[in-house]
């Protein structure tokens, strides 16, 4: 049975990795578009972004684009991978409260 | 990290609902910002390309055969330098079109230069509102915006239809790519 993710199930960070999941691999979202997207403030964005980051589930790329600073983040191999499997832990847990339900349904 | 973590089915349920909803969000946004540049630089050549047929309308040919071509090489530009992956997609929705218009032509000839300038744009609204059904709301919007505006032109504007496409069809693109930009 897969198992929960206490980093990922964070409701921000869940949220951070659910946006940069729906994004086509390979790809990069900038910061200041995930802050709109999540409406988080910049610190607390900037916190959960150093949590999953320092978990290696997500990439932080930071460069110029002329004279502006410009912050980038993806999903890592394993962002991706630890992700779905939380996805997973949440589903079987449906699945067997289901299931339960049904039983007690088939006994009464 | 893993945690023997406990969880009611609710809480499974709230976690999948906000994963869902977030998912969604943001693949509607990329699309909006991954359109976005591609509106902005048809809505220029719009302005170029029917500005310069309503001048020239005898080079209408030769115009609109170096506009197109500028367009798709600078929309794929565009895109690869906003950092999006083009696979073979792009190639596939070009080609598609072409055939598409080229099949139409074909099957309609003889159609009048007006009428070619008002059926490819047609055919552009109609696929921007068949991506909005799928994508979001603001391509089904865009999509019915153009086609309005190029009906408006042809039936209102007979004389005066090309200079119309450049400036209320093209401006019409261009308000479109920021609208979607800052979605």
């Amino acid at each position: 049975m897969a198992q929960a993710d206490e980093i990922i199930h964070q409701q921000t960070r869940l949220k951070i990795m659910a946006t940069l999941r729906a994004i086509p691999q390979g790809e990069w979202i900038e910061f200041a578009r995930l802050k709109a997207i999540l409406q988080a403030t910049d610190g607390n964005l900037g916190s959960h972004i150093a949590t999953l980051e320092s978990a290696g589930y997500i990439a932080v790329n930071k460069d110029f684009v002329g004279k502006k600073p410009r912050t980038r983040v993806a999903l890592t191999r394993n962002g991706r991978k630890a992700f779905a499997q939380h996805i997973e832990f949440l589903r079987t847990i449906l699945e067997v409260a289901e299931a339960r339900h049904d039983d007690q349904e088939g006994t009464s | 990290m893993v945690f023997a973590m406990v969880l009611s089915p609710q809480d499974a349920a709230g976690a999948l609902r906000d994963i869902e909803a977030a998912q969604a969000r943001s693949a509607q946004l990329h699309g909006y910002a991954r359109s976005s540049p591609q509106l902005l630089l048809w809505g220029v050549l719009w302005v170029i390309g029917y500005g310069l047929q309503d001048l020239l309308p005898a080079h209408a040919g030769a115009i609109w055969g170096a506009i197109v071509p500028v367009g798709l090489i600078a929309g794929f530009a565009a895109l690869r330098g906003a950092g999006h992956e083009v696979g073979w997609r792009y190639g596939a929705v070009v080609v598609t079109l072409l055939a598409f218009f080229a099949a139409a032509f074909f099957v309609l000839w003889p159609v009048s230069p007006r009428q070619q300038a008002a059926l490819i744009p047609l055919g552009v609204a109609a696929a921007y509102v068949i991506i909005g059904i799928w994508r979001g709301p603001r391509y089904v919007t865009t999509g019915i915006a153009v086609a309005a505006l190029t009906l408006a032109g042809f039936v209102l504007l007979r004389q005066h239809f090309f200079l119309w496409m450049a400036g209320v069809g093209g401006a019409a693109l261009i308000l479109a790519g920021i609208w979607l930009r800052r979605a």
